[in-house]
């Protein structure tokens, strides 16, 4: 049961935590609710419309680009567990996945995934057509 | 569990890093420039080459789960072969068609380096990630021209029921791991070798589902379905690409999981097999006879053509096994170069793989219609020819295993299957065409490639010993 | 050296062809010298094979064995006997004859024709002289692709369905006898731990009764395809009628007898108990072919179909002679295999020159030919009355002693056997009658041109062999003797001998 108490206690001080500040923005806070406010995610697009709207495909490009580097660089963590027992020949395995990852990253990032700006796109533009 | 070296895996290494300088090539590629990319991939290819030769009879182990032995490493040849074929029949198309030469060699090597892993893979998981590999970067392959929806549908079709049937191998070796407590190729065998008294249902139900992951990549009936579609929709290379090389990775795997690991329940597995074979080569070419489209029919013949091989799997002697390796060869041969006359006569509008397109071929190309006549007579079966030497070989391994029904119906098969080749020949030969086409000009390298595999074909057809003997010493190192 | 040369010039022969160019047929004249000299030259190597053959030994002679496929005790193994050495100097014979033939009625696409008629003959002489079932094989179906296309591109109207009628008959019988094949070498690796596909060392093999029926049948169907036996012979007037001239020689003289040529070699000696079980009913069947041949050619309006179907009445004599397994009856059989050779062969050479002049080979169409061209009469009589089987021509020797091997061995058959000698008289007159006697009935026919140089070089060969084979049959039958008496001796002496075990 020794072991539990410390988890108990954490738990404990995480959630009051929570409750306090909760409870104090409720007190404290000043309410004047606007429609935007009220909305059920309030990040800058207005959730109105079909659910169904099409994105720019930069999004589909960066959530996929995202998701592969993240969960490549999840490998990081077990190896840095086990950096002891792996030796100079994780480092090297390690090193090599590594340098795949960012020959990777460096094509995306040549390709212009990464460009989102209007000049950088203007400036492709304007190549395209020289070309 | 690191402690061997790195040797095994160095052919696979080689292509891998071609892959990457081409992805790096291409990245920094100044727009309008033209890179000799498919060149990069030829000189990994060949390192790769050097290496597995150097590797021969040396029975590598890299990390313990990727060996090198010499079954793997023939596989690996013809792999290499096949890649290096279809990157010089690609040096027209690419241009012709205007795709993406960068990320055309560059996937084509990946998923070539997929595909020498799963030859060479001695784990389960490891054969599932080589799977993926190889997987991917064809489906990619398969819709690469985006601007056509054909092409389109079919690497849909390809992805959605490839990522099913890695869903039925991924629960197969789930189920494998939950019996044998390792993925490991070696200590699963152990295990059923111990096991294969015991009845235990659940290794029938883990035997089911990898046979079923294989029989879709290797696409037995009735797990083809995805086949004539992706096929015919895949430019002409690609399918040509795919349908000899995923074909030979798959069927390495196949062969290694199946006649180490649960060779002691070949008696469970054999006539499911046996059926497998039976309907593929059944199904495959009474249903090519009715083609029209000669990618279609070609690929139905690959679906026969599986079966064959599935006729050596059944019969599992020495000679069997042997005989598809000999026979993966000689089909990955042949079949490319009949895909790669097919992508060389379409120009960027029309495929021209009808086959009323091949209507007076003869006339306007000579020298093409004689090298696909070649082709389509080994792909039948017809002596002098690499196909007539791998028939011989797979039938007599049936034979001597005493499966006279599956020679017999694999003999009457491949006469079916005669005739809707020569339905190729009638049109190219003795059919005039209207209004001829002006076929477009062939660059001396896919020709040379073209020659190439014809005189291959043909010198495997007269003097098949020392690659018999090669294929026979690749197997006797394992199993 | 000199038996491998004898396929080999020819092959070589195509592949040099094959460097010539002859773009737009500018070079057609060397092609046609260049061949024709080729296959003369095939026939000077037959005919010294013959000279130096020793008449009294049964056993192979220029054997040449060579390790080719060791791990499955594949050879490269050759040799010929009495029995394949006159089939193989009559494929060489009737080779530069075809192609002369050619000459006037072959004007596109030459070279190509060419190479395929030489690839042929190569096959041909290839497959006779194979002593090793593998090789066998390999000739047998690689002589399929250049008739192929020799049907299918120089043929007329119907050719396509012609082409791809005779190549899936022929795969489809002799894929069965490929299974076959691959058994007798199992068992010969079951008996003796090692494959080996060699015809010798298979001749000793002890196969059980059962197992002999079903390899004997597979073997059979392919042979008898290719013979053709009623009711396999569908595909042979479709395959004949719209070959053209070359093609149609090639066919009748050469082609059909490797059937029979397959059956005395293979499936008797092999298998002689379900030899021995199954001849009658061969027999039969040879029967109804001989009749029914006989009866079909009477009645057709065309003539080259009338001399295919007559092919198939002739055939049938052949088989039954093989079926009696008497010396009188193989050697008879032998023996109208080269006639039929040289006659069928001379009609379809006649007939395609009268085509080539008229473009029809309708009898009705023709009529009272004898005034305009006297000397294609005279050799159309002599080849017409050698297809009859005239005493002193070579049609004759052949009939009569399969009538007679076949009346030691059943006398029933003969008698319907005789109907077809009559029958065959018959129609080969009638239809000799309508086209040559009577009044010009049609106004083309007029002024038709008579036998040029040309064709009288590959007439004038033809009736004499006929001629020299009806007056001088010994100076054929003495090589075959030997040969023929020891498969007797080994199909009867095994047929007794397993007859007495329990």
């Amino acid at each position: 049961m020794d072991g539990w108490l410390g988890v108990i206690i954490m738990i404990a001080l995480g959630v009051g935590f929570a409750a306090v500040m909760i409870g104090l923005s409720l007190l404290l806070g000043p309410h004047n609710p606007t429609p935007e406010k009220l909305a059920p995610y309030e990040c800058g697009m207005p959730a109105v419309g079909s659910a169904r709207e099409r994105h720019s495909v930069k999004f589909y490009l960066v959530a996929m680009i995202f998701l592969l580097f993240d969960i490549e660089v999840a490998f990081l963590y077990p190896w840095a567990v086990a950096l002891r027992d792996l030796g100079w020949a994780g480092f090297v395995q390690l090193v090599t996945f590594f340098l795949i990852l960012s020959v990777g990253y460096v094509y995306v990032w040549r390709k212009g995934v990464l460009d989102w700006g209007p000049a950088a796109r203007a400036g492709r533009h304007a190549a395209r057509r020289a070309a | 569990m690191f402690s061997s070296g790195i040797d095994a895996v160095v052919p696979m290494l080689c292509v891998t890093l071609a892959a990457l300088a081409v992805m790096g090539a291409e990245a920094f590629r100044a727009r309008g420039e033209q890179l000799p990319l498919g060149g990069l991939g030829v000189v990994g290819l060949v390192g790769a080459a050097i290496s597995a030769v150097l590797l021969w009879n040396r029975n590598a182990v890299s990390f313990g789960v990727v060996v090198a032995d010499n079954f793997g490493l023939f596989v690996t040849l013809v792999l290499l072969l096949v890649a290096l074929l279809t990157i010089m029949f690609s040096s027209t198309v690419v241009r012709r068609d205007g795709l993406p030469a960068g990320e055309y060699y560059a996937l084509v090597l990946f998923a070539t380096a997929g595909m020498i892993m799963m030859a060479t893979a001695n784990d389960l998981l490891v054969v599932f990630i080589a799977l993926e590999i190889l997987s991917i970067a064809v489906y990619v392959l398969t819709g690469i021209r985006r601007d056509d929806s054909r092409a389109i549908e079919a690497a849909f079709k390809y992805f959605l029921l490839g990522a099913f049937s890695s869903a039925f191998f991924l629960y197969g070796i789930a189920f494998t791991y939950g019996l044998a407590g390792s993925t490991r190729l070696d200590r699963v065998g152990t295990y059923m070798a111990a096991q294969s008294m015991s009845g235990n249902p659940l290794i029938l139900v883990a035997l089911g589902l990898l046979l079923v992951g294989f029989a879709f990549k290797i696409s037995a009936v009735p797990f083809h379905m995805w086949t004539p579609d992706a096929y015919e929709g895949a430019p002409a290379v690609v399918t040509g690409f795919m349908s000899t090389g995923v074909k030979a990775a798959a069927f390495a795997a196949f062969a290694r999981v199946f006649l180490s690991v649960f060779e002691p329940f070949s008696g469970e597995w054999a006539p499911l097999v046996w059926l497998l074979a039976a309907a593929t080569m059944i199904l495959g070419t009474v249903v090519g006879v009715a083609q029209s489209n000669l990618k279609r029919m070609l690929a139905y013949s690959s679906i026969a053509h599986g079966g064959y091989l599935l006729v050596g799997l059944v019969a599992a002697n020495q000679v069997g096994k042997a005989a598809i390796l000999f026979y993966l060869l000689a089909y990955a041969v042949t079949n490319l170069a009949a895909f790669g006359v097919i992508a060389l006569l379409g120009t960027r509008e029309a495929a021209n793989d009808e086959l009323r397109d091949y209507a007076g071929l003869w006339h306007t190309r000579p020298a093409l219609a004689a090298l696909m006549t070649v082709c389509l007579l080994s792909l039948g079966g017809l002596p002098p020819t690499a196909g007539f030497i791998g028939k011989w070989y797979i039938f007599s391994a049936a034979v001597s295993a005493g499966y006279y029904g599956l020679a017999v119906i694999g003999v009457l098969t491949s006469v079916v299957s005669v005739f809707f080749y020569l339905r190729v020949v009638v049109m190219m030969y003795m059919t005039d065409r209207p209004a001829a086409i002006a076929p477009p000009p062939v660059s001396a390298v896919a020709m040379a490639a073209l020659v190439a595999s014809i005189a291959a074909i043909i010198a495997l057809g007269i003097l098949p010993t020392p690659v018999l003997d090669f294929a026979a010493q690749s197997i006797a190192t394992i199993f | 050296m000199l038996l491998t040369l004898s396929w080999l010039v020819p092959l070589l022969g195509a592949l040099v062809l094959l460097c010539v160019g002859n773009r737009d047929g500018r070079r057609d004249a060397l092609v046609r010298w260049l061949s024709l000299a080729v296959t003369l030259a095939t026939f000077a190597v037959t005919l010294v094979i013959w000279a130096r053959f020793d008449a009294a030994s049964p056993e192979f002679q220029f054997v040449e064995r060579h390790a080719w496929i060791p791990a499955f005790g594949i050879d490269y193994f050759i040799g010929i006997d009495g029995i394949s050495l006159l089939l193989v100097v009559l494929t060489a014979f009737l080779s530069p004859i075809a192609l002369l033939s050619s000459w006037g009625s072959i004007e596109r696409k030459v070279k190509e024709f060419s190479i395929f008629m030489l690839a042929l003959e190569a096959a041909m002489i290839g497959v006779f002289v194979s002593l090793d079932l593998f090789l066998f094989y390999v000739f047998w179906d690689a002589m399929l692709v250049p008739m192929y296309f020799l049907i299918g591109i120089w043929g007329y109207d119907q050719r396509i369905y012609a082409a791809v009628k005779f190549m899936l008959y022929t795969m489809a019988g002799s894929v069965l006898m490929l299974v076959a094949i691959l058994g007798l070498a199992y068992l010969h690796s079951a008996a003796t731990g090692t494959y080996s596909f060699d015809l010798l060392k298979l001749y000793t093999l002890d196969i059980a009764p059962q197992t002999q029926m079903w390899f004997f049948l597979a073997f059979t169907v392919a042979f008898a395809i290719k013979v053709p036996l009623f009711p396999f012979h569908t595909w042979l007037p479709d395959a004949h009628v719209q070959a053209p001239t070359a093609g149609s020689v090639i066919l009748a003289g050469v082609l059909l007898k490797m059937g029979t040529y397959g059956l005395l070699r293979f499936s008797f000696p092999l298998f002689p108990e379900a030899a021995a079980y199954f001849a009658p009913g061969l027999a039969l069947l040879a029967v109804i072919g001989i009749v029914y041949g006989a009866l079909v050619a009477m009645v057709q309006p065309d003539m080259k179909k009338l001399v295919a179907y007559s092919s198939v009445s002739h055939l049938g004599f052949v088989v039954l002679g093989i079926c009696a397994m008497n010396m009188q009856g193989v050697q008879g059989a032998l023996y109208q295999m080269l006639a039929h050779g040289v006659s069928t062969g001379g009609l379809f050479l006649l007939v395609g020159m009268l085509s080539d002049r008229r473009h029809t080979r309708l009898i009705s169409e023709f009529g009272g030919l004898k005034a305009v061209m006297p000397r294609l009469t005279a050799a159309f009589m002599i080849i017409t009355l050698a297809s009859i089987g005239l005493p002193g021509l070579n049609g004759f020797v052949g009939e009569f002693l399969i009538m007679l091997g076949a009346f030691r061995w059943d006398p029933r058959f003969v008698v319907v056997a005789g109907l077809g000698v009559i029958l065959s008289a018959v129609y080969m007159l009638w239809m000799f009658q309508r086209v040559y006697y009577g009044p010009v009935t049609h106004e083309e026919n007029a002024a038709l041109p008579d036998l040029r140089p040309r064709e009288w070089a590959a007439v004038v060969p033809l009736c004499a062999v006929a001629v020299v084979m009806g007056v001088f049959p010994t100076l054929f039958l003495k090589p075959m003797e030997a040969s023929v008496n020891a498969v007797v001796q080994r199909v009867q002496v095994a047929q007794t001998l397993r007859a007495e075990r329990p």
